[in-house]
């Protein structure tokens, strides 16, 4: 990837993919893929769900590139396709993917905990002498995935996908106050799951 | 400000989403209440023990939706092809070293078949009583370029109140000493100078449009506003259009002012680095958070950021370390 090309903003890739360039669609990729997975996991809580609609909200993109203007914010865009598309995988009662994804075959639902090793099983205990870290990750996923949908999606929203209030305000159509309100509300929550922890009290001085 | 006023922008300013006169007022308060302190504390403390850890996304991931592009634009049709095509040689002849080229070959083209004429195609230059030649054509008069910024340079007679801590509207009393980098104003530039004040409340009244549009005339004017001005004016970008927008002009407020207003590049050098986190690009991040580690108001926020950053990564790479 050529030093133009990474200093390019999302926008101006944006634009230079809707003019033909595949190469700006893969850099939008590169930089995105991570946190719309991460987003959307956090989302459905299911690992394979994630995967196909991690490539659904991409394939949105091609399909609407047309669409974006590049006033707009892409990050916004990009997160209001999320939406749709999580909106409409909790539609499907049987959760199944769209059929214009070719998405692997589901795997074991279980989710994956920060800092526990995949390779023994979620049912495993964390080995001994992990880092206290993983401990701290993995109570802050569950605290994560145990908030209310509209507390954990605006949570989400800004520390994941780093919108400011207003463009979330305009994202989940409430007013910025309220979004506000919830944010507050999902990191008193945070707070109390990881008030007894050393990393915590640590941050505090 | 008060606790109550404090309540409703916690969260503004815990997300670096307050302006720079409202963030003042609040660090004040806390400085001062210790209620509003343990707030503003616990909730920092929160946000960056408890940031989203990332996962891995599966391997193959990218190249699936890289393929699942190329299957979806793979019928295209002969012009659309032939656009691409026009598309991707434009993107190529844009890059500044062929831009560069194309100039020079432009001067030199350019200067070979106009400088060079044949005797007689031009009148005789006609002269004056002194025997001195006159132009045959007289220049049009130009208005200044008023483009070129004003060049860092020491700072003015400003006092000392103007960088003490919170970032705050230079006092009228350092307008009596124009700063020497400055030129004289025109009267019809003194006429035609935007107020920082309705440029200020444009901007908290939201009108960011009209609020970058000025605070970007008075920082190209220069004067002891010029600073701050420029910062309101990035600020304004971003609430208006965007990081992607906002992050250079954080960058050039830094690089203009550093030397001159450091607690405005520190505040101009941190919302640059937010911005571009979520832009994705973490390198550029990581940079600016770094030169504020020895802020004495960023410092430790840019430390946080920095662990953020890393942890997210160190639980992203550890969990993939971790897979057979």
């Amino acid at each position: 990837m050529t030093a133009a090309r990474q200093d390019a903003t999302d926008e101006m890739l944006m634009v230079r993919y809707q003019r033909g360039d595949a190469r700006a669609f893969a850099e939008i990729v590169e930089r995105h893929s991570r946190f719309v997975y991460n987003f959307v996991l956090r989302t459905v809580r299911d690992p394979a769900a994630a995967e196909a609609l991690s490539l659904e909200v991409f394939f949105r993109v091609v399909q609407d590139a047309a669409k974006f203007k590049h006033e707009a914010s892409f990050c916004t865009w990009l997160y209001g396709i999320v939406q749709e598309v999580c909106t409409s995988f909790g539609r499907h009662p049987s959760g199944r993917a769209p059929d214009s994804v070719r998405a692997r075959p589901p795997e074991r639902p279980e989710m994956p905990h920060a800092g526990a090793p995949q390779a023994d099983g979620p049912t495993s205990e964390r080995p001994q002498g992990a880092p206290a870290s993983s401990d701290v990750g993995r109570r802050t996923l569950e605290a994560i995935d145990a908030l209310p949908d509209d507390l954990r999606e605006v949570y989400l929203l800004r520390e994941l996908s780093r919108l400011p209030f207003r463009e979330i305000a305009e994202l989940t159509g409430a007013a910025e106050s309220t979004v506000k309100g919830r944010m507050r509300y999902a990191l008193d929550r945070l707070q109390q799951a990881l008030a007894g922890f050393e990393e915590y009290a640590r941050a505090l001085r | 400000m008060d606790c109550e006023k404090f309540d409703r922008v916690v969260l503004d300013l815990l997300y670096d989403e307050l302006d720079v006169l409202t963030e003042a007022a609040a660090l004040r308060h806390t400085e001062h209440c210790t209620r509003c302190r343990r707030i503003s504390s616990e909730l920092r403390a929160t946000r960056e023990v408890g940031s989203v850890p990332l996962l891995p996304p599966p391997d193959s991931l990218q190249a699936r939706i890289l393929d699942n592009e190329r299957q979806a634009n793979s019928g295209l049709s002969l012009g659309r092809r032939l656009g691409r095509w026009i598309s991707i040689t434009a993107s190529y002849a844009m890059r500044p070293q062929l831009g560069m080229a194309a100039l020079l070959l432009l001067m030199i083209g350019g200067s070979l078949l106009l400088l060079r004429t044949r005797p007689g195609e031009r009148d005789p230059a006609q002269l004056s009583a002194r025997g001195a030649a006159e132009p045959e054509v007289e220049a049009p008069r130009t208005p200044p370029l008023q483009s070129a910024l004003p060049a860092a340079s020491p700072p003015p007679a400003a006092p000392p109140a103007a960088e003490q801590g919170a970032i705050e509207k230079a006092p009228a009393a350092a307008a009596s000493a124009p700063p020497a980098d400055v030129a004289p104003e025109s009267a019809d530039e003194l006429a035609g100078r935007p107020s920082f004040d309705a440029a200020l409340e444009d901007f908290e009244a939201r009108r960011y449009a009209a609020a970058r549009s000025q605070f970007d005339r008075i920082a190209k004017l220069g004067g002891p506003d010029a600073a701050l001005a420029a910062l309101r004016g990035a600020e304004a970008w971003r609430w208006s259009n965007g990081c992607a927008a906002a992050a250079p002009r954080f960058d050039d407020v830094t690089a203009r002012f550093g030397a001159t207003h450091p607690s405005i590049a520190q505040h101009a050098t941190w919302h640059a680095a937010e911005c571009y986190r979520s832009l994705g690009q973490l390198d550029q991040a990581r940079q600016r958070y770094q030169a504020l580690l020895a802020s004495g108001t960023y410092g430790r926020r840019a430390e946080g950021a920095l662990a953020s950053l890393s942890g997210s990564e160190a639980a992203a790479s550890g969990q993939a370390g971790a897979k057979p």
